[in-house]
């Protein structure tokens, strides 16, 4: 379904969405971050400082809470996410394809109800990228593209006075029909306008990994490479890069306790971080990433070898953030390139 | 799998033994369900172990899949969890949620000759291999247990072990002998090639500390043991059990869902990050 909406008409079309709370790019102290609606939607963002995926799966969240009177059973009370319905605006392409990839993970082996209760009532807008926001965009060397619908339920395109709105799937579609006629057919010209900014957009130079196919090959024989120290040797495990990555999923589950007598707390799930060094540190002590170049190694070739095994596609989606946020300029592009040119 | 992954069951702890005091205490505990039902498992395969307030550990299942109506841990005392389960008595209620990962493929075995290969805390994962074996003696050959400890008070399951005698050959083995000690003196792997079983139709399971591990593997390949007769078990700190935390991967594969067991032939193309 392909429609045609007038640029000024947008916040009327969210209004008619009454189904639905709307989140939609809000500049905050210089921070570009999705908020719920207030007032005239802003879509002028280059891409949010976090991806979306703290939506489906939050930072913090609460498995279950328990109370024990001592000598007694503890008594479990499971907390399950409301099931609001929400309609994301403005989500780009890169993060539609990160929500594919941890639909992948809470849904591989076992299904995961905390994130699939929130996921399966989220509708993302895309907006696509007319040209690359950021200066480390990489898309298209990871299979993407600047105006990829993958994992997106609509897709604007920006004609500069009206958006050409391309609804992918069914929720899609009903976030159309809600606005009733306010959406017009598009005309030739429309298509041919969206045909050539989408030409210019693929076109348009971004930064790039060398080899994409040859990559987890690659990487598989780099192992044992001198290189993961060396190029790991400014890291300071922060893990800013697996904070702001789309796809990043690890977590911690641990027990917060709030009261004694009777003893009450919560078992709570937060996320995790493969550059951490306690983060596969066994209670022997023994570490099997014990240094920083094993967990840089861990983070690339997670992205670029082991999901490519498991699953056919790269755990990256060339969003940048991670280049963008390091403190100390550690490059996921830059790495893969020497790592997989240094394997020959 | 249940709805939601995450949620333990209730269980009761049902019998309590220490089998190895000090510094590297080793208790075993027996937890039965609280409302009369709980999940099957088989041979090999992990359950995830809370205490409310403390959190979760992921454990080997010790007893055999034949035993329903409880489940068996052996623990060592050594981090946050597991030093509070020590101080756990009859009766206190405990969480349990599983089973996870895969399992021995023991029926795989029937008509060969099963060699056990354990070291310190490493019993427990094969034992309920071994008492499954025993129970169904009649499809095995000959079933041999090598075990070791540091000495002789790190012995666990000692009773138990001294049953078998008659239907399996137990060679214990001490680091460091002491007196009244008749058994081998030096390490499993040492016990193993003073033995020299053969590799004739036979399987080898292995599990211990990884340096025993290591040499086990080693000797049984000098005995003419190919790596597809060769299985272990390998353990990675774990959160959720179900290849989704992120952490116990070894290469591409989560040791909670494609491990614990590996057969040697396998365990050798991955990676050596654990």
């Amino acid at each position: 379904m392909e429609k045609i909406l007038d640029k000024k008409r947008i916040d009327d079309w969210i209004n008619a969405l009454t189904g639905w709370e709307i989140l939609t790019p809000a500049l905050e102290d210089g921070v570009w971050a999705y908020r719920p609606v207030s007032g005239a939607i802003r879509l002028d963002h280059t891409n949010t400082a976090q991806p979306p995926k703290g939506l489906a799966f939050p930072q913090r969240e609460v498995f279950f809470s328990f109370e024990q009177i001592k000598g007694e059973a503890p008594r479990l009370t499971q907390i399950l996410p409301d099931a609001k319905q929400r309609a994301v605006f403005g989500v780009r392409p890169c993060d539609g394809r990160g929500t594919v990839r941890m639909d992948k993970v809470f849904s591989d082996h076992a299904a995961d109800i905390y994130y699939q209760s929130r996921r399966k009532n989220i509708v993302y807008v895309g907006l696509a990228c007319n040209q690359p926001p950021g200066a480390n965009c990489f898309c298209l060397s990871v299979g993407g593209s600047p105006i990829s619908s993958d994992g997106l339920d609509v897709l604007l395109t920006d004609l500069e006075d009206r958006y050409f709105v391309t609804a992918v799937t069914e929720a899609g579609k009903a976030l159309i029909a809600a606005a009733g006629g306010l959406l017009a057919e598009p005309a030739a010209n429309d298509r041919a306008q969206v045909e050539k900014v989408h030409a210019q957009a693929v076109a348009h130079p971004q930064r790039a990994i060398d080899k994409p196919n040859e990559t987890p090959a690659k990487l598989k024989a780099s192992f044992k490479s001198p290189l993961w120290e060396e190029l790991a040797r400014a890291c300071i495990g922060c893990g800013i890069c697996t904070f702001l990555c789309p796809t990043c999923h690890c977590f911690d589950i641990n027990d917060e306790v709030t009261g004694s007598a009777p003893m009450r707390g919560s078992r709570v799930r937060t996320w995790d971080n493969c550059q951490f060094p306690d983060f596969t540190m066994h209670s022997s002590g023994h570490n099997p990433r014990e240094n920083s170049g094993a967990r840089l190694r861990q983070r690339v070739c997670h992205k670029f070898q082991y999901f490519f095994e498991n699953f056919g596609m790269h755990q990256c989606t060339g969003c940048g953030r991670c280049i963008t946020g390091c403190p100390v300029g550690i490059d996921i592009v830059s790495v893969v390139n020497k790592v997989v040119e240094h394997a020959g | 799998m249940p709805d939601n992954i995450y949620l333990p069951e209730l269980a009761r702890v049902a019998y309590i033994k220490e089998e190895v005091g000090g510094e590297r205490a080793i208790k075993t505990f027996r937890i039965e369900p609280v409302n009369g039902k709980t999940f099957e498992h088989e041979c090999g395969q992990c359950a995830m172990l809370s205490l409310f307030g403390r959190g979760e550990m992921m454990i080997s299942i010790a007893s055999s899949p034949l035993i329903k109506e409880y489940k068996q841990f052996s623990i060592m005392r050594v981090g946050r969890v597991s030093t509070t389960f020590h101080e756990l008595e009859v009766g206190d209620i405990v969480g349990i949620r599983g089973p996870y990962g895969n399992s021995f493929p023991v029926d795989d075995w029937r008509g060969k000759n099963l060699f056990f290969i354990g070291g310190g805390c490493g019993l427990a994962p094969i034992w309920p291999v071994i008492t499954t074996a025993v129970a169904q003696r009649a499809n095995f050959k000959n079933i041999t247990v090598f075990y070791g400890g540091r000495s002789p008070r790190d012995i666990m399951y000692k009773t138990e072990l001294e049953k078998l005698r008659g239907d399996v050959d137990v060679h214990l083995s001490v680091d460091k002998t002491e007196e009244g000690w008749s058994e081998f003196c030096g390490f499993v792997p040492a016990n193993v090639m003073d033995k020299s079983p053969s590799s004739e139709n036979a399987i080898a399971i292995t599990c211990g500390p990884p340096i025993m591990i290591k040499y086990v593997i080693q000797n049984l390949r000098e005995l003419g043991f190919a790596d597809d007769q060769i299985y272990t078990t390998i353990e990675n700190k774990m959160k959720c059990g179900i290849g989704k935390c992120g952490r116990c991967n070894v290469g591409k594969d989560y040791v909670c869902v494609k491990g614990p067991v590996f057969s040697w032939a396998e365990l050798k193309e991955l990676p050596e990050e654990y």
